[in-house]
């Protein structure tokens, strides 16, 4: 009953930056850090010339994420996105500003996937959530109700940081992009403490670059590969690549619903996609890694083409390709 | 399998003497210290008693010292060396020889073994596997000197590199005694900078796992702390503090479990034994010889790696029959069970109904043991559950009863080691719920409420280890 581990690695995107030898490099130190935030392990490795102040930096940069957690989690009762979720219906609530611009966000994307993505799909998410954990499947009728509190119009957004809810049940989920958001913060504050090349992992479904590794014109990043046929990669540099994917089937037969829930149909979304994007940024990427999950291949290369900036692809168990590229290139056939 | 059987039969022959000397420390669990610096600082001072050399021939100066220090000493040692550390070890005042078998059950070794404990009374005889790792909340960036590996994923949940399946494995292979293991700090050829957190998360898990552990102390610190040097003395002072902690226990108890798992072989490196550990799901591990009804009473769910053959076959229906769940993997071939309607649940997967259980035949190999355990997970369902955390993706909680069954303690890890506040539910209705961790002396009451057969209550902080105490 040896088990075979060739699908851990299976699991993966791929970053390697093998031998950073250059003329620069040799007084650039390496450090790397991890913390446990947002339900997930956050890594940071970064270079510098002294280990210290990098590693200093790196702190700050969790302390970061640490205080993104804290204003977004929805398991938090004092989160501000908890608090927003129990108290603005109906009147405007003001919230600090990166939740504003966080929300702000969701809101975009929901606009430009025409409601497929929904970043007001919290009723469903909650739902389900006890089905995942396994308890029966929600009726029918729990799932019309839960749907009936869906929808991104019924936000009110004004301008610098105030916040309504045009229904008594409207909540949000940030679940799809807070983790881009944090990390593109945490990026910020690395790049302002005079960090120049490092990597920023958040819980293996969103990684931020910043420069490249000394001496290197990228991160070499693998993408995932649920068939191991494919081995597509990017080189990153000032960049971010985000994969979705739903939760993998039961192999017992137990009706086990997925994480990722489809706003138009209640229900979780039935896909074997494995989806990469690459954008400019972590809460872009991971917005649009699920939001092209819940599109499909057809619908989502065509908002993919009239994105700046972002690739994206597709990959399925048996081997199903399909890319939409519109900024960084993907690679195929990069087995180191 | 008759050879397997018979190999069984032999260790059973060999073992009861030290059997009803080791249910007695069911609860205990003991650190040793590997020293290999020439000096040593007296056993007051480092907080230890046992103090362990790798044998070489002849006396070590720094054995002889350790003793004067007022350690009990232990020498490790191949089998093959045994005798020879073992007259010494007489000589010399020695408290035991600790053995290094590399293979589990080998029926040649456990009789040496018990030659040796026959003619050297004085000697305790301890088995060693090696087969521990550092435990670890891992990410998925290797770094490897000047190079960075970084593997990702659908957003990943925290891998944890825990030894309970090591430990779950060793407690049915050694059932004489207390499992003793060890593991080098060394990860993928590279030496980690070890922290205070480092050590005391080592010392934790033998702790609360209740297994005895072979510290490896960097050869670095041991020369500091010879040398008296401030730093050093402060890491290890953080480290006696849990060193207290998980040496601290009282009642004799055992692990609690509600799935068995039945193997062909021992393999503390299997994948599946890992996630179940890894999900908190309370197992015990079985040869297939152990099969018999009265063993399995109180599991609710049996998965059988054991190939089933035409007896075990009877015996797993017989298990369905009153009411258990057992899932066959890689099953081929005819079963008892198969007369009853089949119900295909999957490609995979086709059900029995049988007496009051049900029998899942899987017709592969676990090809993911994550997705097998979260399965397993809802086939053990909510009623039958013993302990359901929550906020806890980085904690391992290992429960135990006393000998009426009845849960008694709860034993937790947490391998992010920062504090977590933590919701427990455990299956019984209790009285009394008391949490003690190092931070928190024993013992703090906590509110529980109770529902349905369950007890729920919170743990304000679990920072590395931490104890709940349950009274009915």
């Amino acid at each position: 009953m040896r088990f075979d581990r060739r699908w851990a690695a299976g699991l993966s995107v791929l970053i390697l930056c093998l031998g950073a030898k250059s003329q620069n490099s040799e007084n650039q130190r390496l450090v790397y850090k991890k913390k446990y935030i947002m339900g997930t392990v956050f890594e940071i490795a970064a270079y510098g010339e002294s280990s210290e102040r990098v590693s200093s930096a790196i702190d700050v940069a969790f302390q970061e994420i640490v205080r993104m957690d804290d204003l977004m989690s929805n398991y938090k009762p004092e989160s501000a996105l908890s608090q927003l979720n129990r108290s603005a219906h109906f009147h405007a609530e003001r919230v600090p500003a990166d939740l504003y611009r966080v929300i702000e966000r969701g809101v975009q994307l929901s606009r430009l996937s025409d409601g497929k993505f929904d970043i007001t799909v919290a009723p469903l998410v909650n739902l389900w959530k006890a089905a995942l954990a396994g308890d029966s499947t929600p009726s029918p009728e729990q799932q019309r109700q839960a749907q009936a509190c869906v929808g991104y119009d019924k936000i009110e957004l004004t301008p610098p940081d105030q916040i309504a809810l045009q229904s008594s049940c409207l909540q949000l989920d940030l679940g799809a992009l807070g983790k881009g958001y944090a990390v593109d913060r945490a990026a910020e504050k690395l790049h302002t403490l005079g960090i120049e090349n490092a990597f920023l992992n958040a819980g293996g479904s969103t990684i931020v670059a910043i420069g490249s590794p000394p001496g290197q014109a990228g991160w070499l990043v693998r993408l995932r590969d649920p068939s191991h046929k494919i081995d597509p990669y990017v080189m990153l540099e000032n960049a971010s690549v985000s994969t979705s994917e739903q939760t993998t089937r039961s192999l017992l037969g137990h009706d086990s619903p997925g994480h990722i829930i489809d706003p138009s149909s209640g229900r979780p979304v039935e896909s074997q996609f494995s989806v990469s994007v690459i954008a400019a940024n972590g809460s872009m990427s991971d917005g649009f890694s699920t939001t092209l999950l819940l599109l499909g291949p057809q619908q989502g290369k065509a908002l993919v083409n009239r994105t700046r900036d972002v690739s994206a692809i597709w990959l399925s168990p048996n081997a199903q390709v399909e890319t939409a590229t519109n900024g960084p290139q993907i690679l195929f056939g990069g087995r180191l | 399998m008759t050879h397997l059987r018979s190999r069984i039969t032999l260790i059973a022959f060999v073992i009861p003497i030290f059997l009803l000397l080791a249910l007695s420390q069911l609860a205990s669990s003991t650190v040793y210290v590997h020293w290999s610096d020439p000096q040593l600082p007296a056993a007051s001072s480092l907080g230890v008693t046992n103090i362990v050399f790798t044998w070489k021939e002849g006396i070590s100066p720094a054995a002889v010292a350790a003793r004067k220090q007022g350690y009990s000493v232990y020498v490790e040692t191949p089998l093959l060396q045994a005798k020879a550390a073992a007259d010494e070890g007489v000589k010399a005042g020695w408290t035991g020889v600790i053995l290094d078998i590399a293979e589990l059950e080998s029926v040649e070794s456990e009789q040496r073994v018990a030659e040796l404990r026959s003619s050297y009374p004085k000697l305790q005889f301890v088995l060693l596997t090696r087969g521990g790792k550092p435990p670890d909340m891992r990410g998925s960036i290797i770094v490897k000197r000047n190079s960075v590996l970084e593997v990702s994923s659908p957003t990943a949940q925290p891998w944890i590199d825990t030894n309970l399946a090591l430990i779950k494995v060793e407690q049915r292979s050694r059932r004489a005694q207390v499992p003793l293991y060890t593991f080098s700090w060394e990860d993928q050829g590279q030496v980690r900078t070890l922290s205070p957190d480092d050590y005391s998360l080592a010392v934790a898990e033998a702790g609360a796992f209740h297994a005895d552990l072979i510290l490896q102390l960097d050869e670095n610190l041991q020369q500091a702390l010879n040398n008296h040097d401030a730093k050093a003395w402060a890491l290890w002072n953080q480290v006696q503090s849990m060193l207290k902690f998980s040496g601290s226990k009282a009642d004799a108890l055992e692990p609690a479990a509600n799935v068995a798992v039945v193997v062909d072989h021992l393999d503390a490196s299997d994948e599946v034994l890992n996630l179940l550990s890894r999900h908190n799901i309370p197992f015990q591990v079985f040869l297939a010889a152990d099969l018999n009804k009265e063993k399995f009473q109180g599991f609710d769910v049996l998965v059988m790696f054991a190939k089933p053959d035409k007896e075990l076959g009877e015996q797993i229906k017989d298990l369905a029959t009153r009411g258990k769940t057992v899932v066959v993997v890689d099953a081929h071939g005819s079963y008892p069970w198969q007369n009853s309607q089949p119900v295909r649940e999957n490609e995979h997967t086709t059900s029995y109904a049988v007496g009051n259980g049900k029998i899942l035949e899987l017709s592969e190999r676990v090809t993911d043991p994550e997705i097998f355990a979260q399965d397993v997970r809802r086939l053990i369902g909510k009623r039958n559950s013993l302990l359901s955390l929550w906020n806890g993706l980085t904690t391992i909680a290992v429960p135990y009863k006393d000998h009426s069954g009845t849960l008694r303690l709860v034993e937790f890890v947490n391998y992010a080691l920062e504090p977590v506040r933590m919701q427990v539910q455990v299956k019984g209705s209790f009285q009394s719920v008391r949490y003690e961790s190092p931070e928190r002396p024993c013992c703090e009451s906590l509110a529980a409420v109770k529902h349905d057969g369950f007890t729920e209550f919170v743990i304000p902080e679990l920072r590395i280890a931490g104890r709940i105490h349950l009274e009915p």
